[in-house]
């Protein structure tokens, strides 16, 4: 298993140092000016070159890249050109706003879609067909539309919730949670139904082999085969969902994060792109290829434990 | 007892939402969206970059730094300067030296003296750090400290703007013991009524302030608390507006209506003007655009009057002058200058040598689409094809100023008439990439320049030129949609999107 463990990480890093090597060089070769679009609309040409020179950009692109590398190697993703704000700092501040809602809402999907794929696929019926139309609507409706409805009736109608965040310093975790808990419920109404279609299909998958009917013949109970084998085999299905799912979301949150003007690291990601704030850039894209590959791996660790071939394949 | 499929569906949203609710706990909704008259809570659409006043930027980002940098002067609401930490200026006679008198009974917040010692400081910091704004102190030569409390600033050449300036960016003063250290990027150090409390304010989230104590002028400090919360999505603005999260922000025609039903009131401004800047005016790229006749005809093109009323839904006044009502350089001949003549425009075309077609190629512009589209329509209806590119992105600035586009739909600022020269009418302009210019404009220009008091007027002339030769085809002043509750007084400023921070106060 170490060995396992160890082949992804590795293969993880060189995911990590290629991503880094595009992101970079992509990111340089499409801004323009990045020195003018600093100074804004009424920079002379002599402030855009002192600007160019204090932010080393009069340097050549490899001796740039090696340079951030060397940096980010010994953990400083360098400071904002905007806001002069150091990028660890940016992201230490913004990860716990994202992470917690993205895993508080997989931890609600995933119960909900384990407790609604299985319920849909033994009971099948009108429960199964409640969970195939939500599917639809669930894949079809964007989060965001979800999330403005959610504000507009459970927030600016009713008074239930915050219409944006009010997390700061000096509120208190409840605040946090009462700040989180729209943003949640969008997440997890637009993941539950996908995720329960595919728990569905793979606890039905299950249910139609072989070893299901000869252990139904030995008089072992349904709910014994259902808990102690359907669903360990269909685990993997699942999981795999669920971790696309999650990646997915990073991307989701971004809007969503949006919407309840919450300081986590969609806004900051889209206002470092939107002004090619390459640092911040930087960091945010190494954050999401980081947080994909520890999900690709701790995936691949639950289904080797689940499933010992996968570890030798 | 058996659950339909209906039921089972509403159980399953409503356990999700309940099971939240109950985690949620009691906090509430706007606890600190200034429900008592001793709080104020503003939405805006960004952060501050840097806390250094030599950073500072105008429009939007002017506001916060106002709430702890007191500026040289104060400009009232509407566009009058006074006096602030200057408490009287004034020029030489060849407008080249201005002498200010500073105020003797001020500190900043660390403590330390404002004189004219701390004002030099700053003048000379501003115009060395490389700011956004550094251009408004390009006419500033040096600084002389002439005594304690009076400072000379002496230009290279006389710029009538100059005044203004010092009641924005430039002005705001921040302490010499702070200025070019890194404390003063994160943590702003001024003599304003509020500091900031660093504490309670998260980076692009929100910014917190209190009441200074011992603030030199108690009427500029009406509140006890002042929270500027970071709202950069327009539809979060709406809500957390409607909702009571904040107090006041800026919204859009559309998103109006909705603050509008929920009793918000209206502090509405024109502040820029949106239309066709038609840049190539040399015909470098498209020759057609050479020919005064075709930039004519453009603008005889367009029914203004529908386009305001259909994509804005009203909120503004059509235009054919790219100078607005408080510059001075406004002249109410010009204002319908071009009406919609459709005919009129094909004549013209015909008698330029066009009358087979124009093309004119423009960048997409997300914002405007709809703006766009319309005027591609009308443009269609007299024989001028608008191909529309690319949308812009984040290298606009510089693809402009590289002569990429030869024509675009913008919206620019209707300020100063210096200002607004300097951005979109000479050769150093932005938006005259192609460094257009005829002898009787320079002039025109030079005039304006050296016309002391009397630019404004002189202006007037520069804004005449442009407009018979057609450099633009402006289409409307727009509103900006600046929306208060019931709690919270609010008096427009002249020439800003948001109001100065002075303007606000709790209402009786």
């Amino acid at each position: 298993m170490i060995r396992f463990i160890a082949k992804r990480l590795g293969s993880g890093l060189v995911v990590l140092l290629v991503v880094s090597a595009l992101t970079f060089f992509l990111l340089y070769m499409s801004s323009g000016s990045i020195a003018r679009n600093i100074l804004g609309d009424q920079a002379t040409a002599e402030q855009v070159a002192m600007k160019e020179h204090e932010l080393g950009l009069d340097q050549p692109l490899l001796t740039r890249y090696f340079a951030w590398v060397a940096d980010a190697l010994s953990g400083n993703l360098g400071a904002s050109w905007f806001s002069s704000e150091p990028v660890a700092n940016s992201l230490a501040s913004r990860i716990p706003v994202t992470m917690t809602m993205v895993f508080a809402a997989m931890i609600l999907i995933a119960i909900c879609a384990a407790l609604i794929g299985v319920a849909a696929a033994v009971k099948r019926g009108w429960v199964d067909r409640v969970v195939q139309v939500g599917a639809i609507i669930g894949d079809s409706v964007p989060g965001f539309v979800i999330g403005v409805v959610l504000v507009t009736i459970l927030a600016i109608q009713l008074g239930l919730f915050p219409a944006t965040s009010t997390i700061s310093p000096e509120s208190g975790a409840d605040a946090w949670v009462y700040s989180m808990s729209l943003p949640v419920i969008a997440l997890l109404i637009n993941g539950v139904t996908g995720g329960a279609q595919q728990i569905r299909s793979a606890v039905i998958k299950q249910l139609e082999r072989d070893y299901v009917r000869t252990l139904r013949s030995r008089g072992i109970g349904e709910r014994e085969i259902l808990f102690r084998h359907v669903l360990r085999s269909a685990a993997p299905a699942g999981l795999t969902v669920l971790s696309l799912q999650l990646i997915g979301m990073l991307g989701g949150v971004v809007i969503i994060e949006q919407i309840f003007a919450l300081p986590g690291m969609g806004p900051l990601a889209v206002t470092a792109t939107g002004q090619s704030d390459l640092p911040v850039v930087m960091g945010v894209v190494m954050y999401t290829v980081v947080v994909v590959i520890v999900v690709n791996l701790l995936v691949d660790i639950l289904n080797g434990w689940l499933n010992p071939k996968v570890r030798v394949s | 007892m058996k659950f339909g499929p209906k039921a089972a569906a509403a159980a399953l949203i409503l356990s999700a939402s309940l099971a939240l609710t109950a985690c949620g706990g009691g906090a509430g909704a706007g606890a600190a969206a200034g429900s008592a008259a001793t709080a104020l809570t503003l939405g805006t659409i960004q952060d501050v970059r840097s806390w250094d006043p030599a950073q500072a930027h105008v429009g939007h980002l002017l506001q916060p730094y106002q709430a702890v940098y007191d500026t040289l002067i104060l400009r009232e609401p509407d566009g009058k300067l006074s006096p602030m930490l200057a408490t009287d200026w004034k020029y030489n006679a060849g407008n080249t030296k201005l002498t200010l008198d500073l105020r003797t009974d001020v500190t900043f917040s660390d403590g330390a003296k404002f004189d004219a010692a701390a004002a030099k400081a700053n003048i000379d910091h501003f115009k060395t750090a490389n700011g956004p704004q550094m251009a408004q102190l390009a006419s500033v030569k040096d600084v002389t400290v002439v005594d304690a409390d009076t400072i000379d600033i002496n230009l290279t050449t006389p710029d009538p703007a100059l005044e203004y300036f010092l009641s924005q960016a430039a002005g705001l003063m921040g302490s010499p013991k702070a200025l070019g250290t890194d404390g003063i990027k994160t943590e702003p150090v001024g003599s304003g009524p509020y500091v900031m409390d660093k504490a309670a304010s998260v980076k692009d989230s929100q910014t917190v302030f209190t009441a200074r104590k011992d603030y030199w002028n108690k009427d500029l400090q009406k509140y006890q608390k002042l929270t500027f919360k970071i709202l950069t999505d327009i539809t979060a603005r709406t809500n957390a507006l409607v909702s009571g999260q904040v107090d006041a922000t800026i919204l859009d025609p559309k998103t109006g209506k909705q603050a509008e039903g929920a009793k918000m009131q209206l502090a509405a401004n024109e502040v820029d003007w949106q239309g066709l800047i038609l840049m190539d005016r040399d015909g470098t790229k498209n020759p057609a655009l050479q020919n005064v006749k075709v930039r004519q005809a453009i603008n005889y093109a367009f029914d203004r009057k529908t386009i305001l009323d259909q994509v804005m839904l009203g909120q503004g006044t059509p235009t054919s002058q790219p100078f607005g009502k408080a510059s001075g350089a406004w002249t109410p001949d010009l204002e319908n200058y071009y009406s919609y003549d459709p005919g009129k425009a094909k004549q013209l075309l015909k008698e330029a040598g066009y009358e087979n077609g124009v093309t004119l190629e423009i960048p997409g512009i997300p914002d405007f689409q709809t703006q766009i589209s319309v005027v591609q329509q009308q443009l269609a209806d007299v024989g001028i094809t608008l191909k529309v590119g690319a949308a812009l992105t984040n290298t606009f600035t510089s693809d402009v100023a590289a002569r990429k586009y030869t024509t675009m739909y913008f919206s620019l600022f209707q300020g100063q008439p210096t200002v607004a020269i300097n951005q979109i009418i000479s050769t150093k302009a932005l938006y005259n990439p192609f460094k257009n210019a005829a002898p009787e404009l320079d002039a025109k220009i030079d005039a304006v320049r050296n016309g002391g008091a009397d630019a404004g007027k002189l202006a007037q002339e520069v804004n005449k030129y442009v407009v018979e030769q057609a450099w633009f085809a402006p289409l409307f002043r727009v509103n900006q949609m600046y929306y208060h509750n019931a709690k919270v007084n609010v008096t427009p400023q002249t020439q800003q999107a948001v109001p100065s921070i002075y303007n606000y106060s709790p209402a009786k």
